[in-house]
């Protein structure tokens, strides 16, 4: 959900993964532990999605509606009003920026970002579910932080 | 080192990915270098913004995903699959998310739904449909041999009965193409009782409908088919018959997942008449989830949690 940030794909994503996991249970064969082979299934699905987004140049986290665009997030999210409305506003532009730079990401390096900052695995673990080695998932971290940062400039 | 040196190492310290020995030079330099720890301070709050753009699942949005899964395992034609896969796949799962305890029981009614769908689907063959005006015949037929007696002269007298496959297409206004889905609610077939549910569920409006919805729901075999039918009660939570089959559900069906769709739905309207029904089953439901629900719905509602 939180990579996507669409509940629909969210919602795709979890029956996709769950089905191929019954599926091709039989080809597990213990050789790395089932929260890995699980973690690798749901990413490959996830980065599918993520390259169709790319090939579409769609953003399907971006819903048009009568007020202009709406990240689709934003739909679900209940905020206290702002009192401040400088702050209101300096708030809402850093969502946007934050969500264009998730977006900038390629889909490798977006995955290996939300594998570590969001679900707290290792680089180590991380290169193991996505067949790579860790310090390719090093780098790939390293590249995504660098991006993110020179589009959030003084933002933060 | 230098200043260029640690600051690219600046993301993989923040996020403690570095050896040992590159971790305490890192650390040695932001203590003397105001630049490099102002790079530091910028990764923390880039990562403190980022922590407040997490988008969490709504509880909703999980109910939906495994109602949406249960009906998708029910309804999938499957192949004559050896025991021993769902207990392997709920080995490995026990094994591996055993720090999910929420994950537990839908885990167990899936497997609940695909016992039940292989049992039913190895107990009978579906008898067919009542034909329909519109109909194509095609030529498979299907026979049942009622009984066989052979005679003196060597020849043989057999009585059965004669089954034939039709299809009949129509659109879901169409009363033979609803009375035929009526008809396969309570068919054998559990994947085609999924079916029939699914898109009867759109028109729970109409009182035969509603009528099979409840059914499907308090006695159908299948969960798939169960959680279903409670989609299809959404609408009519208002409804006292429908607050009454779901009261059942509640109390008795021996899926969680089909319990707690069931408890959503009935404490979306205040009902006093359903207060003794929540209370009991605050006192004996073991699924946290519905419990917790009940108990809320109950202090909403100003009454009583238990019973004295």
């Amino acid at each position: 959900m939180n990579l996507l940030r669409s509940p629909e794909d969210a919602r795709d994503v979890y029956q996709e993964a769950f089905l191929r996991v019954y599926k091709n249970l039989e080809s597990f064969r213990f050789d790395c532990s089932f929260q890995t082979w699980l973690y690798r299934i749901v990413t490959n699905i996830c980065l599918d999605q993520l390259r169709k987004r790319k090939v579409r140049k769609e953003e399907s986290a971006v819903m048009e509606t009568g007020d202009g665009p709406l990240d689709r997030m934003d739909a679900f999210e209940e905020e206290a009003p702002q009192a401040d409305p400088e702050r209101s506003m300096w708030n809402v532009e850093l969502k946007a920026r934050i969500d264009g730079a998730l977006r900038d990401l390629t889909p490798r390096e977006r995955m290996v970002f939300e594998l570590r900052h969001y679900q707290g695995l290792r680089l180590r673990d991380i290169g193991e579910t996505l067949g790579t080695t860790e310090e390719a998932a090093k780098n790939c971290l390293f590249r995504a932080t660098r991006k993110m940062r020179s589009v959030l400039g003084d933002f933060v | 080192m230098n200043c260029d040196w640690v600051e690219k190492r600046i993301p993989l310290y923040f996020y403690g990915e570095l050896p040992p020995a590159e971790e305490e030079s890192v650390e040695a330099h932001l203590h003397g270098c105001a630049a490099c720890a102002r790079e530091m301070e910028r990764q923390r709050r880039m990562a403190a913004a980022l922590d407040g753009r997490r988008a969490e699942p709504s509880p909703q949005l999980l109910e939906e995903c495994r109602a949406d899964l249960l009906a998708a395992i029910a309804s999938r034609p499957q192949q004559r699959t050896p025991k021993g896969r769902w207990t392997l796949f709920l080995e490995a799962m026990a094994a591996t998310l055993a720090a999910f305890h929420r994950l537990r029981q839908p885990v167990g009614a899936l497997a609940l739904v695909a016992l039940g769908f292989f049992a039913a689907r190895f107990t009978g063959m579906n008898p067919g449909a009542a034909p329909a005006p519109d109909q194509t015949a095609s030529s498979e037929v299907y026979s049942t041999v009622r009984s066989i007696q052979p005679d003196d002269a060597g020849g043989v007298r057999i009585a059965y009965d004669e089954t034939r496959r039709r299809e009949v297409s129509g659109r879901m206004d169409d009363q033979g193409i609803q009375r035929l889905l009526l008809t396969a609610v309570t068919g054998d077939n559990p994947a085609v009782r999924v079916e029939s549910v699914g898109l009867l569920k759109e028109r729970a409006g109409s009182s035969e409908v509603r009528d099979a919805l409840l059914n499907a729901l308090l006695h159908d075999s299948n969960a798939g088919v169960r959680m279903k039918a409670l989609e299809g009660l959404k609408p009519l939570t208002g409804d006292p018959e429908v607050r009454k089959s779901l009261a059942g559900a509640l109390e008795s069906d021996d899926v969680p997942a089909v319990r707690m769709q069931a408890v959503d739905l009935l404490v979306t309207h205040r009902d006093d008449a359903m207060v003794g029904v929540l209370q009991d089953v605050v006192q004996r439901e073991d699924n946290d989830y519905v419990r917790l629900k009940c108990e809320q719905a109950l202090k909403d509602w100003n009454a009583s949690v238990g019973t004295f």
